[in-house]
């Protein structure tokens, strides 16, 4: 079966430094695809060529076979491609069931219903309901989401990818920042949901015990090239990727 | 969290604070030893001449919900404003003094001329943002101003003097007929705050605010930002420019200064006093705004500015997000600003 997402020699540069250097990748529909490399090796870059955030210097992108490199942001969400943030992204003054909300309104077509009240728009609030139960932020949902502390905005962060259910969903860092004892719910949930759904998931994660846990397949970035690439037993046990990266972070036992 | 804003309790205040605006003539004119009938007659005395002054703070008022639309609602900063409002008040003159033409075509025209102008915002919408955004909309206002004092036109727009002896439809005419336009500007005001209240609240007007706090995100949700910014800024084209129209029926004399970047300035100064993004602080902005500059110059003549400009440096800094907006602080309904404060606070 033809890969879910594929990239072609994809590159971008920044001046002259070269943040991805003709990445050539491919994504299997429903696994679980991690990214892992040292801080700069191009991870989040990566993940705005992809979605379309950035344009990339050269190289292609596909996804389901069909070529998206110059579609911008908001048709690749369109087409189900969800991305989360590393650096929490959300609307600071808004709710957070209407932070939820508004995710689960984006890809509908109602957006352009201009004089009738948005609770008459029960799909998105009975999605918004699941949704932030789902993350466990019930308790929370009437609060603005600025005051929540880091943990729970990170879980906001999850609401807001899973609010319009995509296909694929890149999570860059999803337990960045997060107090080491929340991080195996978080991840347990995004385990489920990938199996559950049969969704396809890349993620990029520094704790190397969720990666090689959670991983079909890693994928080893460094100064924008890939490294290596494997099921997880394989890169712990790559020599390079040990040097380059695993050394302090994990080994195998 | 699903709730509409408009509850039973809200709706039954706004009915009767419209009674009570619509009483308020009659009230007076007791007061003042006159008959009811003389209202309605639009008979000389404190009655008319209050309702004079609340029609400017109605069409003021309107106006300023316009800017809070496009700057409190939606984040969009434009020094551009006043030239909504100007479109609507030359074209209104121009049709009834050079063209002849009724109320009706007017007004289609009009809301025309209104689109047109948005989507010439909208062309400089689509290729910059922030303070680019602010500056080129200042430059299109400019022009305009620049050009309706050309002496090239004068014929139609008055040049530097500006547009005078508009005769107005005498079924409207603001001396004869002053009660029945007193209404009718209170009504476009009730009845524009009501439009907008459901704008804000609809599955688009919800966009809007979200592209206020964080457009990137709302882009990476998925939402084609440019289309809602485009809406917001349509609507309060279309919004200025009657109030521009009932500005020029009232006066009925149209100065080049309602297209300067003071009267852009004004709606700024409008909404902050009130509360940016709040809609009903826009409309009591308006009010404190027209009210205080009036009665200040009548009790202090020469030094009412300088007055003015000490109760404005006062009101901004004890309520920083204005009367509405400090009213309900707890709540959360309110602008990026709200937030960035709090974030300057807690770091010190
Ligand atoms: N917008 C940008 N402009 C200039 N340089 C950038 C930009 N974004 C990222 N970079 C640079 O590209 C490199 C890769 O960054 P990034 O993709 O954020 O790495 P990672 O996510 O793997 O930590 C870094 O050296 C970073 O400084
Ligand atoms: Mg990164």
């Amino acid at each position: 079966m033809a890969p879910l997402l594929e990239t072609h020699a994809l590159r971008r540069e920044f001046g002259a430094l070269v943040a991805v250097a003709d990445v050539s990748m491919q994504v299997e529909q429903g696994t679980l695809h991690s990214i892992i490399g040292p801080n700069g090796a191009g991870k989040t870059t990566f993940f705005n060529l992809l979605n379309g955030t950035l344009k990339p210097t050269s190289g292609r992108v596909l996804f389901k076979g069909q070529e998206i490199t110059h579609l911008p942001v908001h048709r690749t969400a369109h087409l189900g491609i969800g991305r989360s943030f590393q650096i929490t992204n959300i609307f600071p003054n808004l709710s957070v069931f209407e932070n939820i909300r508004l995710a689960a309104q984006a890809l509908g077509s109602d957006n352009f219903k201009l004089f009738r009240p948005f609770h008459r728009f029960k799909t998105y609030i009975e999605r918004a309901e699941a949704v932030v139960d789902l993350v466990g932020l019930s308790a929370q949902a009437d609060q603005p989401a600025r005051i929540l502390p880091h943990g729970a905005q990170r879980k906001l962060e999850l609401g807001m990818i899973l609010a319009p259910d995509p296909e694929l969903l890149l999570l860059d860092e999803p337990t960045a920042g997060m107090a080491s004892e929340q991080v195996p719910e978080l991840i347990a949930l995004i385990q489920n949901i990938q199996q559950k759904g049969n969704k396809t998931i890349m993620l990029v994660e520094h704790n190397m015990n969720v990666v090689m846990n959670v991983s079909d397949k890693i994928t080893v970035m460094n100064y924008g090239q890939v490294l290596a690439e494997g099921a997880p037993q394989e890169i712990a046990d790559n020599e390079a990727v040990q040097t380059a990266y695993l050394g302090e972070l994990y080994s195998p036992e | 969290m699903t709730k509409s804003t408009f509850s039973l309790s809200n709706s039954l205040g706004l009915l009767a604070l419209l009674l009570i605006m619509i009483a308020l003539p009659f009230a007076i004119a007791l007061f003042d030893g006159q008959s009811p009938a003389a209202v309605l007659g639009s008979e000389t005395g404190s009655a008319k001449f209050i309702q004079g002054l609340l029609i400017e703070v109605f069409i003021l008022a309107i106006y300023a919900l316009s800017y809070d639309l496009v700057l409190g609602v939606t984040g969009l900063l434009s020094f551009g404003h006043a030239m909504f409002f100007a479109v609507g008040a030359y074209w209104t003159g121009i049709a009834f003094k050079s063209l002849g033409w009724g109320v009706g075509v007017t007004l289609l025209a009009l809301v025309a001329a209104a689109v047109v102008q948005a989507l010439l915002f909208g062309v400089v919408l689509a290729r910059v943002k922030g303070i680019t955004f602010a500056l080129v909309t200042l430059g299109l206002a400019s022009v305009f101003h620049i050009i309706i004092q050309a002496t090239e036109f004068s014929t139609y727009t008055g040049a530097d003097v500006g547009l005078q002896g508009v005769v107005v439809p005498e079924w409207i005419d603001t001396v004869d007929q002053r009660f029945r336009f007193y209404v009718i500007a209170l009504l476009a005001t009730f009845g524009f705050y009501l439009l907008y209240r459901r704008f804000v609240d609809s599955p688009t007007g919800r966009v809007c605010v979200a592209i206020r706090e964080n457009e990137e995100r709302a882009l990476a949700l998925g939402y084609n930002t440019f289309y809602f910014k485009l809406i917001a800024l349509l609507l309060a084209s279309i919004t200025a420019a009657f109030a521009g129209f009932l500005h020029t029926v009232h006066q009925p004399i149209v100065s080049p200064n309602v297209a300067s970047l003071g009267f852009t300035v004004a709606a700024l100064l409008m909404i902050l006093i009130g509360g940016v993004g709040t809609l009903s602080g826009a409309i009591l902005g308006a009010a404190v705004f027209r009210l205080l500059e009036y009665y200040l110059e009548r009790w202090f003549g020469p030094s009412a500015s300088f007055l003015l400009g000490l109760i404005y440096i006062g009101l901004v800094f004890f309520l920083p997000y204005g009367i509405i907006g400090t009213w309900h602080i707890s709540g959360f309904r309110l602008k990026g600003v709200t937030w960035l404060l709090e974030r300057g606070r807690s770091q010190n």
